[in-house]
């Protein structure tokens, strides 16, 4: 996510860029060190677009509770967790972060550095103030360390003008999909977008096959309880290569910013992405509800129950900020309507408020589905598993998309790496 | 001094020659005590030691200590040379090394030889200086907007395949960045384009401190051509070369900035350097301990192909010591 908005989102316009660096640079000048004024609270993050939604988040907050949010951007992943990680034990670190859910949180969390705020999710929850299905990608140890931020549906977007003119639907079904991928093939479309670029996108069909196929096996196998090795997985990677063999596939060197310009230009048919890349779709030239729209990927397995990925973004207190006191504060007002209204509607993107209204047509298509069909909300292979753990297991996921017939061997790599990552995190669990 | 000059017949003044007495060397050796003696100027150097110390030596040091421990950036665990013995078994950790060897074989083929053979090419052509300008602009460009550059035309629907396929090639067009080793050697390549400009200007440099008369000479007695280049320039630039070559050996130790870009030493890890690996050991996977032990890897690497290559290269100046 962040890190990987940071590289994802260049598309973003110029008096959105102009806000972000002024408002990046003025919070760098303003320093962590001596903290905020009373009244301002700085929310350390890595994603240059947010800088923008976090100031409108912030004024909501202000009529709210007195506190306005200040965005500091470090606009490098690398650099953000380098901070992070080791101004976390000195009184040096910033009061408030933008940070992954599931095991990245749980990571930081172990640490101590980080501020229990269980009873604000446990206030928010009371007043229908937060989709309650998300509390297990925030929680370690049964406590909550952080508050969701926003809810980004991963989906494929595709161009209905596109589809009408190949005698196409959205696909409703597996079979569906099939078919629509057969039918722009033979149109001359690249059907599917599929990318090792930057390294993280490697995991993107892995989770979508996998979580469509097998939804309890993709969530258990996530959380160290299954194995890489097991015949469901290699049946997802055959799947995979089956779309390799009839040609599906972009070149493996495409960004999402070439695909996202190729839908809406009808070069490829598909781009499954976080709903996160409307912005890039819509800065291409897409128009929501016209040339471009979004479809939750069928399941393949219909006995299964139907599934679908999602990725959110956590607001983490830190226990030694220099506002720590106002930072508490300001994650109390975090899930109240209106700030989060403010926010996901100035981030074009999914709610974990349920009070909220949704910030697009298609998302509100999104959220009608997942609501309507009783989706099981998986959380990203990205936040899945040990950090050091999805960071080797995304290379090797590379390695498959480049050789799709070494499934076996790349298998084979992720479960021996699975074994000792899994085997030190639940040392430093016991620890 | 003027009646000296305005005189007819130069008058030879006696030249006073400094005597001191053993109460004035005395005195002068107390002076030299306070301002001038050995451990006076440790003061004069004191800055730089310390600046040389906290920024170099120490961290040297405290990265060797580094290595022995099991560090995650939180906690750390003694292990002893446990992270030295994971080096020797990780795979990635011998593709970097083997990444590496061909980014200094790379480095010192390409940049330098073209380098050579341009500065000679077009040292005395009419209009050379501006062959020599536009060579030499890429190496104004950063190394960052060098690497998104080359981006732009190696990605399999980039610049360079577009060109190969328009003019019927379409057999060529491959993914440039996508496979191990091409991807390592597409890069080199890159690295060469704004590498090359820089040794144009030092070999000119040095084609112009060639004596005139040795070249004439040379040409007296008939040689031209290969000849003059293998006999007189290429001996006349040796100084020069040692430089350049030296330079060029030191740069591919630490290349990182447009393989960071253009592949982040992927995919699968297949075009990282040892520079890129210590980096993603210790700041992507928090494996400080690791990394520093491939940073220590490194450090023996740079510095002992160094020394070595200066030594053979400069005995002369070792052997006057």
């Amino acid at each position: 996510m962040s890190g990987r908005h940071t590289t994802l989102h260049p598309c973003i316009d110029r008096r959105t860029l102009f806000l972000a660096a002024g408002a990046g640079a003025l919070a760098t000048a303003c320093g962590t060190a001596a903290g905020q004024p009373p009244g301002k609270v700085a929310v350390h993050g890595d994603n240059p677009a947010w800088a923008v939604p976090l100031t409108a988040a912030g004024k909501a907050m202000r009529s709210v509770a007195g506190i306005r949010l200040v965005p500091e951007v470090i606009p490098s992943l690398d650099s953000f967790e380098q901070i992070v990680k080791s101004s976390l034990r000195t009184n040096k670190t910033p009061d408030m972060l933008k940070y992954w859910s599931g095991y990245r949180l749980q990571d930081l969390a172990r640490t101590g550095g980080i501020v229990d705020l269980t009873d604000h999710w446990e206030s928010a929850a009371g007043k229908g103030w937060v989709d309650t299905s998300l509390r297990n990608a925030f929680t370690y140890q049964g406590r909550v360390y952080g508050l969701p931020m926003n809810l980004a549906y991963w989906v494929f977007f595709y161009n209905p003008e596109v589809f009408t003119a190949n005698g196409l639907r959205k696909p409703g079904t597996w079979e569906d999909f099939l078919a629509a991928c057969e039918r722009l093939k033979s149109a001359g479309i690249t059907p599917l977008h599929g990318t090792a670029d930057g390294r993280w996108p490697s995991f993107i069909w892995f989770q979508e096959i996998l979580s469509r196929q097998d939804p309890q096996f993709y969530e258990d196998l996530m959380n160290g309880r299954e194995r890489y090795t097991d015949p469901r997985t290699e049946r997802a990677m055959r799947t995979i290569a089956s779309f390799f063999d009839k040609d599906w596939f972009t070149p493996m060197d495409m960004n999402h910013n070439d695909a996202a310009a190729g839908v809406v230009h009808g070069k490829i048919g598909m781009v499954p992405c976080g709903t996160w890349l409307g912005s890039t779709l819509v800065a291409a030239g897409g128009r929501p509800g016209k040339n471009l729209d979004a479809f939750v990927l069928p399941m393949q397995n219909t006995k299964a129950r139907p599934s679908m990925i999602f990725e959110s973004s956590a607001l983490v207190c830190t226990v030694k900020g220099p506002d720590r006191t106002e930072a508490y504060k300001a994650a109390g007002a975090w899930m109240n309507p209106k700030v989060m209204q403010a926010f996901s509607h100035s981030l074009q993107d999914g709610c974990p408020n349920p009070q909220v209204p949704p910030a697009s047509v298609m998302i509100d298509g999104i959220v009608r589905k997942a609501r309507d069909d009783k989706l099981w909300m998986l959380n990203r292979f990205w936040e899945q598993g040990p950090p050091e753990l999805v960071e080797a297991t995304v290379d090797d996921l590379a390695g498959f998309l480049l050789n799709p017939s070494s499934y076996r061997t790349v298998l084979h790599t992720m479960q021996d790496r699975a074994d000792e990552a899994w085997k030190v995190w639940r040392e430093a669990e016991q620890a | 001094m003027t009646d000296m000059v305005t005189t007819a017949k130069p008058v030879r003044t006696r030249r006073r020659i400094p005597t001191r007495t053993p109460h004035q060397a005395v005195h002068h050796a107390s002076v030299a005590g306070r301002r001038g003696g050995p451990l006076a100027s440790l003061t004069w150097a004191l800055p730089a030691l310390l600046f040389v110390g906290v920024l170099l030596v120490y961290p040297f040091f405290r990265s060797v200590y580094g290595s022995f421990f099991e560090d995650n950036g939180f906690t750390s665990r003694f292990t002893g040379l446990d992270n030295y013995t994971r080096l020797a078994e990780d795979p990635v950790f011998g593709r970097s090394l083997l990444n590496t060897v061909m980014w200094v074989a790379g480095t010192l083929l390409l940049p330098v030889v073209a380098g050579l053979a341009i500065a000679v090419a077009t040292f005395r052509m009419r209009l050379g200086w501006l062959a020599q300008l536009v060579i030499v602009l890429p190496y104004a460009i950063s190394g960052a907007a060098t690497a998104v550059l080359w981006k732009f035309m190696l990605t399999s629907d980039g610049a360079v395949n577009e060109v190969l396929r328009a003019i019927g090639l379409d057999g060529l067009a491959t993914s440039w960045l996508l496979e191990w080793p091409q991807n390592t050697i597409s890069m080199i390549i890159a690295s060469t384009w704004q590498a090359a400009g820089l040794n144009v200007v030092l070999f000119t440099i040095g084609l112009r401190a060639i004596p005139r008369e040795i070249t004439e000479a040379a040409e007296l007695d008939g040689a031209t051509g290969w000849r003059m280049f293998r006999h007189i320039t290429l001996p006349q630039l040796r100084a020069m070369t040692v430089v350049v070559v030296g330079m060029a050996i030191v740069n591919s130790l630490k290349a990182f900035d447009m393989i960071w870009i253009l592949t982040q030493g992927g995919p699968s890890r297949s075009s990282e350097t040892l520079a890129l690996t210590m980096y993603r050991e210790t700041f992507r996977l928090f494996h400080v301990g690791y990394g520093s032990a491939i940073a220590l890897v490194l450090s023996v690497i740079v510095v002992a192909s160094s020394w070595v290559y200066l030594r053979r290269q400069m005995p002369e100046a070792t052997g006057s010591q």
